[in-house]
């Protein structure tokens, strides 16, 4: 299988505490009286690419939004257990949620720029935190946009409105919004649903290059894409973490009859 | 019953063009309306600039039963009890400055247009009609255009003078009395009597040049053959309508929208212009749209954005929606009754009780008048900035929250400037409605004749708490006098038009901001 980046495989259950960027502690979380996360344990490694795959509905989308803490808007949203990411339980209830949002990058399904133009977009979150100087907001858009891959196509046109952008451009200019803040994670969910396959490689390549600076936990219904971009593939079914294993291993060689019938396409 | 008789005599397409017919017959009665409402505003609007002609009457006069010669003015013709009447105003000797009547027709024995009277608009806003025949200054000069010409830049020569030594002299001198009043100088001091002295001297300069300025005078030669002088000083306008070609009429036309546009009213709102009226609804709608922008939308985000979805909620946004269709008279007395009397009493009892029982707050006034109107207006925004909040994609706010934005950076940042367009509706609509409320105001604080603007040079330049004029006010009052005055009439047709102006002019303002804002925040 092709492999942008090469390296050595970790055993995901049994990471050391310096390689671990997320852990996940008997989570459970409902909203209302639907029971949507049930007991979740993982560890997701610093640095790599992790991807969680599994039917619609089954709680992707929730899980990672533990990681910054979206689920809070939802008004009937309750959990437990503990979520510690650099050393802390960010479930804790003084936790500042604001900063972790910034330390814990989302990029959503479909592109959602503000409509505001490139150059403010990008410094969006860079303003909210209080950062007015001209320089330093300067530099951040053009390093955010190079590291989105998307400076070359927008640096002549900074200024203009974020909507004349194509919908690839759109989902990297997002990417690129979140890049601003340099963030350790990065949350992907369904980065590439609404896009074209050239595009989708686009930023497939895009994440690959982005390993090095920040560790990646991606949704996706595309099981070629997961296989080809992760390192890690954790398979969810029906709130419960069934399977977790390097990508290879998960694809080849399952262990687990639900992930074999899942990923050879026997569910939905 | 009727349905089937219908059935009985059409197929299915037949009945269907019926329908599509009748829609548009309907559409179309509707639109007459509309158009014959706007003609007619504007006809009559627009004829009350034009220079009118004027005749030379002669009737038999009912109280005389002689013939009596006049230049008149012909308004209107019309059927009463089978007889043809006219209404005229005419000029006669024993009263130049015009008499309103109706006249049988067949008391009419002649009525020509004359070429050589003139419209004569004196300062007051009365006019008499008649012949200038000479104009006396240091010697008799025949009248002519360009004699005249010459005589009334004299004149107001004389009247620059005399407003120079006014404000030049008059008013430092009264400044350095009434200083010496407050240092307490006694009454006979040396420096009190040179100046009272140098305020005589420049009195009895004053007295001379007036004297001088109303030695000009023109003499003008009535029908009968009387004549009347009047100062040239008190001479506004001069105009010959029989000697007019149609160009020259439009541009009489357009001096006088300038005047009615910049001048104040005169005899009772009957003459003259309307610029206090049409300052004050200007300025009584940008304050309403001050208060009512910022409440409306903290209201609307609090129901929108903050609000739990429960019954007390509901019930509050029921409220709103049923405030909107609140008589606006019970609006008028909630502001008498709360603002004026509740709050402005109170501001007085606390602030300036020195002055009382005069009432400073606690009387009608401007400020009282725009937050009536603000309530009054308060639910079309808080509707329109709610459906221009619920518009705001939920993606932008969790892209907003995701960036580590605190809800209130992101309904600042984010969801308020997308909702700006639904927030502009919301203001478009208040303005239109404030611009022509009338009867609400006529209790909190508009008034027919108000002295002052409600901006001046005076400290503290914005005095919210005067009475102020308002076009619709103007209006209400033009269709009393409607019934006795044929110009006073005409001048309500004038006023209407330019509220419906001031109206439209505000919305394209408005619309135009809207369409900036939409094209801005326009979401994929
Ligand atoms: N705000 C919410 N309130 C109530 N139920 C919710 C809410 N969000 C999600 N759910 C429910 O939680 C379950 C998991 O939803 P989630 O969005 O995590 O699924 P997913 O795995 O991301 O699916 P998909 O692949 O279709 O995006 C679903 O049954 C959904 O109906
Ligand atoms: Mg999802």
């Amino acid at each position: 299988m092709l492999k942008l980046f090469e390296h050595e495989t970790l055993d995901v259950q049994n990471l050391s505490e310096e390689e671990t960027a997320i852990r996940v502690e008997k989570l459970n979380l409902q909203f209302g009286q639907k029971h949507v996360l049930h007991n979740i344990s993982m560890r997701i490694p610093k640095n790599r690419i992790t991807s969680l795959i599994g039917q619609s509905g089954c709680g992707k989308s929730t899980l990672i939004s533990c990681f910054n803490r979206m689920n809070d808007l939802a008004p009937d949203c309750r959990y437990d257990g503990s979520i510690f990411i650099g050393g802390r339980d960010i479930n804790r209830r003084k936790e500042n949620v604001s900063q972790l949002r910034t330390q814990v990058g989302m990029v959503f399904q479909r592109p959602n720029p503000f409509p505001m133009s490139i150059y403010d977009n990008v410094c969006y979150g860079l303003r909210l935190q209080g950062i007015r100087v001209r320089r330093y907001l300067d530099d951040a858009v053009e390093q955010s946009l190079k590291d989105a891959a998307l400076w070359e196509e927008v640096k002549d046109r900074l200024f203009e409105s974020a909507h004349i952008l194509s919908g690839g451009q759109q989902q990297r200019l997002v990417i690129a919004r979140a890049l601003a803040l340099k963030p350790d994670i990065l949350l992907l969910d369904e980065p590439t649903s609404a896009l074209d396959p050239l595009t989708t490689l686009f930023i497939e390549e895009l994440m690959a290059s982005l390993k090095k600076r920040c560790t990646i936990v991606i949704v996706t219904h595309n099981m070629q894409q997961a296989a080809r971009v992760s390192d890690y593939t954790a398979f969810l079914h029906q709130g419960k973490l069934i399977e977790y294993a390097d990508s290879d291993t998960l694809f080849t060689m399952p262990e687990h009859k639900q992930t074999e019938d899942y990923i050879t396409g026997r569910y939905g | 019953m009727i349905k089937t008789r219908i059935e009985a005599i059409m197929n299915p397409a037949q009945r269907q063009s019926f329908v599509i017919s009748f829609t548009a017959f309907l559409s179309t009665l509707l639109l007459l309306a509309l158009v014959s409402v706007l003609a007619l505003i504007i006809y009559r609007g627009v004829a009350y600039f034009w220079p009118a002609p004027v005749y030379s009457l002669t009737f038999v006069d009912d109280q005389t039963e002689q013939a009596k010669a006049v230049y008149a003015r012909v308004f209107s013709e019309f059927h009463d009890q089978g007889d043809a009447v006219r209404l005229v105003v005419y000029s006669s000797s024993d009263a130049p400055h015009g008499t309103q009547a109706l006249i049988d027709e067949d008391r009419i024995l002649t009525l020509v247009e004359s070429v050589n009277s003139a419209d004569i608009t004196l300062n007051d806003g009365l006019s008499v009609l008649g012949v200038p025949v000479q104009i006396r200054a240091s010697d008799n000069v025949r009248y002519s255009e360009q004699a005249y010409a010459s005589v009334a830049e004299k004149v107001s020569s004389i009247e620059q003078q005399i407003e120079d030594i006014r404000t030049r002299w008059l008013s430092a001198i009264h400044q350095k009395l009434s200083e010496l009043d407050v240092r307490g100088v006694a009454m006979d001091a040396p420096a009190r009597e040179k100046l009272n002295d140098a305020f005589r001297q420049w009195q009895n300069k004053i007295i001379k040049l007036e004297d001088q300025r109303d030695n000009y005078t023109l003499k003008i030669a009535m029908a009968d053959g009387t004549t009347l002088s009047v100062p040239v000083a008190s001479i506004e306008e001069i105009v010959f309508p029989g000697q007019l070609g149609v160009w020259g009429k439009v541009g009489v036309t357009f001096g006088h929208i300038g005047q009615f546009l910049i001048q104040s009213p005169k005899q009772a709102n009957t003459a003259g212009g309307v610029f206090p009226a049409l300052f004050g609804t200007v300025m009584m709608v940008f304050i309403m749209t001050i208060i009512v922008t910022p409440f409306g939308v903290l209201a609307a985000v609090y129901l929108n954005e903050y609000a739990p979805d429960n019954l007390l909620t509901a019930i509050i946004r029921i409220s709103v929606s049923n405030m909107a269709g609140v008589p606006s008279i019970v609006y008028g007395v909630f502001g008498l009754g709360f603002f004026v009397y509740v709050v402005g009493g109170n501001i007085d009892a606390l602030f300036f009780a020195d002055t009382l029982p005069a009432p400073t707050l606690g009387t009608p006034g401007l400020f009282w008048a725009a937050m009536t109107m603000a309530i009054l207006t308060l639910p079309v925004v808080i509707v329109a900035t709610e459906e221009g909040l619920r518009r705001v994609p939920n993606g932008l706010r969790a892209g907003s929250y995701a960036l580590g934005a605190t809800k209130a950076e992101t309904i600042l940042h984010t969801v308020l400037p997308m909702a700006s367009p639904g927030i502009m509706t919301g203001v478009i609509l208040a303005i239109a409605r404030a611009a022509g409320e009338v009867a609400p105001l006529m209790l909190v604080g508009a008034v027919k004749f108000a002295p002052n603007l409600p901006l001046d040079t005076e400290f503290p330049y914005m005095h919210l708490d005067r009475q102020f004029m308002h076009l619709g006010v103007l209006i209400y009052d033009g269709a009393f006098h409607s019934q006795t005055d044929a110009e006073g009439a005409s001048m309500m047709f004038a006023t209407c038009l330019l509220l419906l102006l001031v109206v439209l002019v505000l919305n394209i303002l408005a619309v135009l901001l809207r369409a900036r804002l939409r094209k801005r925040y326009l979401t994929n």
